[in-house]
């Protein structure tokens, strides 16, 4: 008889997870042509300054959006006309960070000089209305559900009461996703609650509920700035599921659907902004599926350097950078940018191999409130041993008014919104690949865990995740040694002691491995996997009582596995229990009829049992 | 002595210039106003709570940063309550007694409050912007006038926590007696002149 393997002895990749995932394409509005008005004339609101509002204010400014008020019509308009003058000349108005560039994002939210001196001579000149007959129709928006009616929606159990007064809140929300089949999800409206008290928002895909380990109870939530998902197998998170103010939900291009397992739960993860009462938030989240599951697969690449962040107090120029060279060819689809307070120069460029440079984003002032993806107008092909950079620059003085800590104090990097970061997230599409020479993403997500181990020893994650993508190619001395880096710089890590048993069991030590899986129980007893695999190494050693007893725990936490199921009936066989065994077989097969290792072994036993 | 020089000095005797028509002409300037409760009976929060400091905290109800700063507004009124009197001031004439009202229930406010449509409190206390403070002496001179604090450095640019406490310095050498330094900076929000 044998044992089929399954995922549960798969490795797991640690991503971190503060991502996201998402675009934002604001309002398709028409092109706006300026008035050509003589220095001398009279600018009016009619003729002059709606088309500029129009174009570029009422998205957000309007009821039930994220900006304080409507800019609607002229009476709008007046009662903010010198602020307007104001935010405008400053460009904090529209929230735009980027530099004009020569990559051209998708939906660029940018006044140009000629609109803000309009309206600076608009409002000298008195605000004046103008006439009737030159005002241009208000734009039309979409009511309710900006693509229609979504097929599945998801609203959030509790909601969280946003305290009036303090420091920005950070809480996420976790949605199960009621499927019985895997689904493609071709676009995602997330509705983060009162949009006028969520700075952004972004869904992170939890393919293993390991969040819910985070919940006091279920559906509770829980705070965090930053969060990060273990994920079974290598599944790496591939899209940008985002939200900021104005966003309108973006629909993916053909064929990069996103998949949606049964058994997955969306984690939302919001940045609330205190209004001075107090705010009730209850996100909701809608999703359109998609009727051909997705042919590209793109995927997010994370570039980080978070081990040099170690900030002297007072510090007004400290410098971090990076630089990865591609294995293989991409288009780099959107770019996401993410520092905490201190960030205040933020700069991505890509070098050719032929040495020619490109921009790939630069913000002069970064400002964490109004953070977003930036999606190119355009996919940026960006070939084989090219290299991404990053260069970013922290300003750790009391000069800098949004230092948290005053005055200042020595800051490194870590996931608190009190420590700092440096990421950039970037979604690529790997392109003239070779199918036969495996998934390409692998060979991307091989190249940086080398890089982060190159770059850092202590890395935990990076050796871990360079296990894991060993492992996925059978080199399993390669990830053993990974692993037990892993292991040596954090000898109490549930995930890593299961995964180093996992590889030993693969290796044909099962007799090793025993000790680590006990151990990864022993952190976290509610441990499927590691009790799926102690299973495995106990039967290994011709312990199958042990095994049986594994495999009763894993299903005690996972009472539907078709596998644990199916294990368990072999377990018994071996026992020689054969009544025990045909009803834990049989039951693997009500749960998955095709599941392989309880149909198999299904026949094999009935063969037994006639023999006789 | 340059341009520069000579505009400075002209813009320092209006300030004086200002201070004196204030002291000499609040009587009749009393007199003009027109501010009213949320019943619409006239009252004037100056001729009120003798003894004590008068605050005047001006607000717009569509103005994020306003809203913003309730919670502290209220914090600071209650830690002088028993030296300073605060009144909130709508100054919003297309604002209805139960716009107010709402607003000020949900924000949790425990403060009187006063609509001033026409403006009269606004031009006594010389502020431009919500938010901001006017903080009236015992003799019922104007002692300081402008933001709450430095929280705010421009429009959604804040610090996580003031540096500087405008009003509380006010308030304190206000009831002490003290003269003040009249050093005002003006608040981060929405322009009060917008509403004309
Ligand atoms: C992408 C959405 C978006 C667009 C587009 C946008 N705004 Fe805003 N605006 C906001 C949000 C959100 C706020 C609230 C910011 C806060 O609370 O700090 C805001 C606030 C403001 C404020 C008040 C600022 C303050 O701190 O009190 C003004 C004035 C303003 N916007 C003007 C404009 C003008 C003029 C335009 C167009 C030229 C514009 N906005 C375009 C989202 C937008």
């Amino acid at each position: 008889m044998t044992f089929v393997k399954r995922s549960g002895t798969q490795p797991l990749l640690i991503v971190a997870a503060a991502c996201v995932i998402g675009v934002l394409v604001a309002e398709p509005a028409s092109l706006r042509v300026l008035h050509d008005s003589k220095p001398g004339e009279s600018v009016t609101f009619n003729r002059d300054i709606a088309p500029i509002i129009f174009h570029s204010c009422s998205t957000c400014h309007r009821p039930g959006e994220a900006a304080p008020f409507s800019l609607l019509t002229y009476t709008d308009v007046k009662q903010h006309a010198r602020q307007i003058a104001d935010v405008t000349r400053s460009r904090a108005m529209p929230p735009w960070l980027p530099e004009p560039q020569e990559l051209k994002f998708a939906d660029e939210l940018r006044l140009r000089d000629a609109e803000i001196d309009l309206i600076a001579r608009w409002v000298e000149q008195g605000a004046v209305e103008g006439n009737p007959q030159d005002l241009p129709p208000q734009p039309k928006f979409v009511e309710g559900w900006r693509l229609g009616k979504p097929d599945l929606i998801l609203t959030a159990t509790k909601p969280f009461t946003l305290p009036p007064q303090g420091t920005d809140s950070y809480w996420n929300f976790i949605f199960p996703v009621p499927i019985q089949e895997t689904k493609w999800v071709k676009a995602v409206e997330i509705r983060p609650g009162d949009k006028r008290y969520v700075h952004h928002a972004n869904i992170l895909v939890d393919r293993e509920e390991a969040s819910r380990r985070q919940e006091k109870e279920p559906g509770a939530g829980f705070g965090g700035m930053e969060i990060r998902i273990e994920s079974q197998v290598f599944d790496p998170d591939s899209h940008l599921l985002f939200w900021k103010p104005g966003t309108v939900p973006y629909v993916e291009p053909e064929g990069m659907e996103l998949r949606l397992d049964k058994g997955t739960d969306l984690v939302l993860n919001t940045h609330l902004q205190p209004s001075g009462k107090p705010e009730v938030i209850q996100p909701s989240i809608g999703l359109y599926f998609s009727s051909h599951p997705a042919t590209k697969l793109p995927m997010l690449l994370q570039l980080e350097n978070d081990v040099k962040l170690d900030i002297p107090a007072g510090e007004k120029n400290f410098l971090v950078t990076d630089d990865f060279v591609l294995p293989v060819d991409v288009d780099l689809m959107a770019i996401y940018p993410h520092a905490h307070y201190l960030g205040k120069d933020i700069q991505a460029f890509a070098t050719l191999t032929g040495g020619k440079k490109e921009t790939l984003i630069h913000i002069p002032q970064w400002n964490l409130n109004w953070q977003a993806v930036y999606r190119y107008a355009e996919p940026v092909r960006l070939p084989k041993g090219t290299t991404v950079s990053f260069r970013y620059t922290y300003d750790n003085s009391d000069q800098n008014p949004l230092n948290p800590n005053r005055p200042p104090v020595r800051v490194r990097g870590g996931n608190r919104s009190s420590d700092e970061m440096c990421h950039l997230w970037l979604q690529m599409l790997p392109v003239n690949f070779d199918v036969a020479k495996g998934d390409p993403r692998m060979a991307l997500q091989e190249a940086l865990a080398r890089h982060n181990v190159e770059k850092n020893q202590g890395d935990f994650e990076a050796h871990y995740n360079l296990g894991s993508m060993l492992q996925t190619r059978d080199d399993l001395d390669g990830a053993i040694r990974e692993y037990q880096e892993a292991m040596s710089l954090r000898p109490e890590d549930a995930t890593a002691n299961n995964a180093l048993g996992a590889a030993l069991v693969a290796r044909g030590n099962a007799a090793r491995a025993t000790e680590f899986l006990r151990k990864a129980i022993q952190l976290r007893n509610d441990y499927f996997d590691a009790h799926y695999n102690l299973a495995f190494a106990l039967a290994g050693q011709d312990d199958f009582a042990g095994a049986a007893k594994e495999f009763q725990l894993a299903l005690g936490i996972r009472p539907d596995d078709a596998g644990a199921e199916a294990n368990l009936g072999v377990a018994l066989a071996q026992l020689g229990r054969f009544k025990e065994a045909k009803a834990h077989l049989q039951r693997a097969l009500e749960i998955d009829p095709e599941q392989p290792v309880a149909k198999e072994n299904l026949e094999a036993l009935k063969r037994e049992t006639a023999e006789h | 002595m340059d341009a520069k020089d000579s505009m400075r000095w002209e813009f320092r005797f209006r300030a004086i210039f200002v201070l004196i028509l204030l002291a000499v002409c609040l009587p009749c300037a009393r007199g003009q106003q027109s501010a009213m409760d949320l019943d619409g009976h006239a009252l004037d929060p100056l001729a009120t709570g003798s003894g004590k400091v008068v605050v005047l905290v001006f607000l717009r109800r569509d103005c994020p940063v306003s809203g913003r700063y309730a919670p502290a507004v209220q914090q600071i009124s209650k830690r002088f309550a028993d030296r300073a009197n605060f009144w909130l001031i709508y100054p919003d004439k297309s604002d209805t007694a139960q716009d107010i009202r709402k607003s000020v229930e949900e924000y949790r406010y425990h403060l009187p409050v006063l609509r001033d449509p026409q403006h009269a409190l606004v031009k006594l206390s010389h502020v431009q912007i919500t938010p901001e403070v006017a903080v009236f002496n015992r003799d019922r001179h104007l002692v300081y006038d402008g933001r709450i604090d430095d929280w705010y450095i421009d429009s959604g640019w804040a610090r996580s926590a003031p540096t500087t406490h405008e009003l509380e310095d006010a308030i304190r050498a206000a009831s002490a007696g003290e003269s003040m330094a009249r050093n005002e900076v003006r608040g981060v929000g929405c322009y009060i002149s917008d509403l004309e």
